[in-house]
Parts: C-alpha cells; structure tokens; sequence
C-alpha cells in the first residue's frame, strides 16, 4: 500500500442550508487511483472538488474540517489557491479545451505559472505533456490548429495533456469518459494507468466497470456520507456494506 | 439476494438461471438415487432409463452455461450476483460429474448376478444413503442459502470416507473368498470408488455455496476420513 496522500477528516460541506458532504473521513493514496462512485447528488464531485478548492468560486458554499495533502492544511485561509491548483488539476466530464491552438492549450498553464520562460523550453514541455497524455502522435504536425477541432477523446486527451502541463502531483478525473464512445474511453482508461505511476489520480464516475477496471481504491458515497471505502476488488467482489451491494448490483441508486 | 434489481429483466435473468441449477440439482438427486437402487436390486431393467437421464442433465448444463454467458455479456454482474453466477458455474460442473458417476453406477449393474449377498450390499447401500443424502442437504442449503448447512455437509465427507473404506473391504473380503467372484466384485469396487467422487464433488458444490454466500472460501482442509488407497 502506498503512502497517503491527501487525508480528509471530518470534511462537511454546506451550500447554503443544505449539507452536501457529513464527515466526510477518507485518506487517498499517492500514486494509486481513487475511483469514488454512487448515485448522483451523493456528494462525490464535491469531495472532489474540495480536494482543489474549487467550492471556493461558490458563494454560498461552507467548508468545515480538513483536508490535508502531504500533511498540510489546505483550507487554510492563507494558503495560495493558484500554487494548490498547480499541484492538484482537474479533468471534467465534458472537454473543455480553451479556444486556442493545441500548441496554446498546453503552454497557457505552463506560463502562468512561471515555468517554461523560453520558446524551447515551451515547446518541450508542450511534447513531453502531448506524450504523457498519448496524443503527441496524432497532433504533433498540427500544433497551431484549434484545439476545439479534435475529437471528443483527443479533446479529453489534450484536457488531461493541459493539466499534466504544469506537473502537478494529483489529477482529479470528474467523469471523464462520460462523453466519450468506447474506444476513446478506452484510451483514457489506458492513460490513467500510465498516469498513475506519477500521478496521484482521483476519478469520480458512474461506469462501475470502469471503477473496476481503472481504480486501486474505492469509495462509496450516498447522500453526502462516505458509506464504504476499501480496496476496489472487495468493494465489486464481496462489499461489507449492504447499501454498497445494493448500489453496485444495480438494485437501488 | 437482498432488495429487487432496479431492472426487472436482471432479476428475472438471475432466478431463472438459480431455478436452473436448482431443477439440475434435482435431476442429479432424482438419478443418483435410480443408481443406487438399481445396483442395491441389480435391477436391470432401469439401467436404460438411468443413462437416459443423464442425457437430461447434460442438456441442463449447456443451458446454464448459455444462461451465464448471457448474463455476463448483458449485465456485468457485481458482488453477489458475480458470485451467484461463477457459483452456478461451478455448481453445474459438480453436478454434471455426479451425474456422469451415476450413469457409470448404473452400467456397473449389467455383469452383476441377481444373488449377491446381502452382507456385500449392506456396506454398499449405507455409504449410497449417505452420499444421496449429503446431496440432498447441499441442494437445500442452496435453495435456502444456508451456510452452516453447506458447511455441516463440507464435514461429513470424513463420513463418506470411512464408509468407503468399510464397503470396500466388504467386497474385498467377498472377493478374497473365492477367485471367481473376481469380474463382478472389481465392478462393485468401481462403483464404491464412484460414491466416494460424487462425495467429493458434493463437498465442492459446498464450497461453492459458503463462498457465494459469504465471499469467501472455506479454511483449511476438510475433514478426511480412512483412505481406500491403504
């Protein structure tokens, strides 16, 4: 097992009256992937989007408790959220490439944070990110061309490319394969092993097969509560929970 | 299984292929105790009847073996109902074994003579209640999904064992006694040695049945009785 990466203890989430995530205790490994599952509204893309502070943009949003990556606070009211989104980026569920060139989609983060001053030192980093993200090959002639003319999957792709730009150290995965036909999740889903030799990945999704296929670990989220964590050949094979069984088997959710 | 599939086609899918196995088991039962009887009477006449039957449940096993495949293919299944359906695999399997052991029972009774003695049969009768029996009690713990039924069955096997070993020696002796006895008594031992299986691969549906009920295989080695090879 390897060690713990990011640690949430007593995490709850509030938007306005409403809590959205009750206690939420889940450590997450590095260098493993996290799949979190369970019907929608169960508070699992909000974990998630904890992890970056991305509830931050919402107003009426209230976090309470903690979450920790490599021992350190990250609700800190001083801590800086663009260095915290540098480590930790994000995929969603649908591409979302910028509307610019592929060359631009990559270097854009790259240079905002300071790294990569020079062309070349942009242009390795724009190939290195393309080939972690197994697209080089296919755009690497026609880097000037929108980003927004790929296809669905290479878009996902040129997605995960633009968040492994700036060398993060955990890539949240919000659906990402939800908008995609098989052979381009499966791409995806042959990235994310790749991925995770470096990377610390969390994806949330509602394929359990995919769950299965790509995940270490899995938790089970239902109505904001953490209702099973565990490694994710039990949780498919032999759940302790019977809400998880129920949910996995298809028979509530 | 717990609640109802949100998707009733699922949860009709998994009964039919559990009704299956179950109808299977019955058939297997319903054969295995034909044999029995058939070698206990030497009664001839129904050896046909019994090999038929055999062709039943074979016909059995294709069909569950389709039913998975489909089930795979269709609905991925996941805790319980992946383990109702690799249990009903391995299920079948074990029960199309018994029922080929039965078939080779009942073709054992052909040579036999219609005088043999009461003493050589006894040993043999006890050991084929025991085995139909211990059949009787896994299909139940199946239907009823009971665990420590299935378990109590994984450890009387020793007593199939040992009543083996006992009706062997008794045919052994017989055999000893006089050289001519030589042809029919290697069927009868034949047909001792076919119990003793069928135990076993009743013993495995019981492994089956507490792993599918508990996701877990049963610890350590079962209980083993006198061994025939002595």
């Amino acid at each position: 097992m390897n060690e713990i990466k990011i640690k949430s203890k007593n995490l709850n989430v509030y938007y306005g009256e409403k809590q959205a995530l009750f206690d939420v205790n889940l450590d997450l490994n590095e260098k493993e992937v996290t799949a979190l599952i369970g019907p929608s509204g169960c508070g699992k893309s909000t974990f998630i989007r904890c992890i970056n502070r991305m509830n931050d943009v919402i107003d009426i949003c209230k976090v309470s408790g903690n979450i920790e990556i490599d021992g350190v606070e990250i609700n800190d009211k001083n801590l800086d959220v663009v260095s915290l989104r540098e480590r930790v980026g994000m995929v969603f569920q649908k591409p979302n490439p910028f509307p610019k060139s592929i060359y631009d989609n990559i270097s854009y983060g790259p240079k905002i944070h300071g790294k990569g001053e020079t062309k070349s030192e942009l242009d390795e980093i724009v190939e290195n990110s393309l080939k972690k993200a197994a697209l080089w090959e296919e755009v690497k002639d026609r880097l000037d061309e929108p980003g927004t003319g790929l296809s669905g999957g290479q878009q996902q792709r040129l997605c995960i490319a633009r968040a492994i730009s700036v060398n993060p150290e955990v890539i949240l995965m919000d659906e990402p394969c939800s908008a995609l036909d098989p052979i381009a999740t499966a791409k995806i889903e042959e990235l994310i092993d790749e991925l995770k030799k470096t990377y610390t990945i969390v994806i949330v999704t509602h394929s359990m097969a995919q769950a299965v296929r790509v995940s270490q670990k899995t938790g089970f989220f239902h109505l904001g509560k953490l209702i099973e964590v565990g490694k994710t050949e039990k949780i498919f094979k032999n759940p302790d929970n019977k809400m998880t069984q129920d949910y996995i088997t298809g028979r509530f959710g | 299984m717990s609640n109802e599939h949100t998707v009733k086609s699922y949860e009709e899918e998994l009964r039919y292929l559990i009704d299956s196995v179950i109808k299977m088991g019955s058939l297997t039962e319903s054969q295995l105790v034909d044999s029995m009887d058939a070698v206990i009477k030497v009664d001839k006449d129904s050896i046909d009847k019994i090999i038929k039957s055999d062709d039943e449940i074979n016909k059995f096993r294709s069909k569950i073996d389709t039913q998975i495949m489909t089930l795979l293919v269709k609905r991925a299944p996941m805790a319980i109902d992946l383990r109702e359906t690799i249990s009903s695999l391995k299920i079948s399997q074990d029960l199309e074994r018994i029922g080929d052991l039965s078939k080779s029972n009942a073709k054992k009774v052909k040579p036999l003579p219609l005088d043999l003695p009461e003493e050589l049969l006894g040993n043999l009768k006890r050991l084929g209640d025991l085995v139909i029996k211990q059949l009787n009690d896994v299909l139940d713990s199946y239907v009823n999904k009971n665990y420590d039924k299935a378990k109590e069955v994984w450890e009387k096997d020793e007593q199939v064992d040992d009543l083996t070993y006992i009706a062997m020696e008794s045919v052994i002796d017989f055999l000893s006694k006089d050289k001519k006895n030589l042809d029919f008594s290697t069927h009868l031992i034949f047909a001792t040695k076919n119990l003793e299986r069928a135990g076993d691969h009743i013993t495995n549906i019981a492994e089956s049945i507490c792993f599918l009920i508990k996701g877990e295989y049963l610890k350590g080695s079962r209980p083993k009785g006198k061994v025939i090879e002595k």
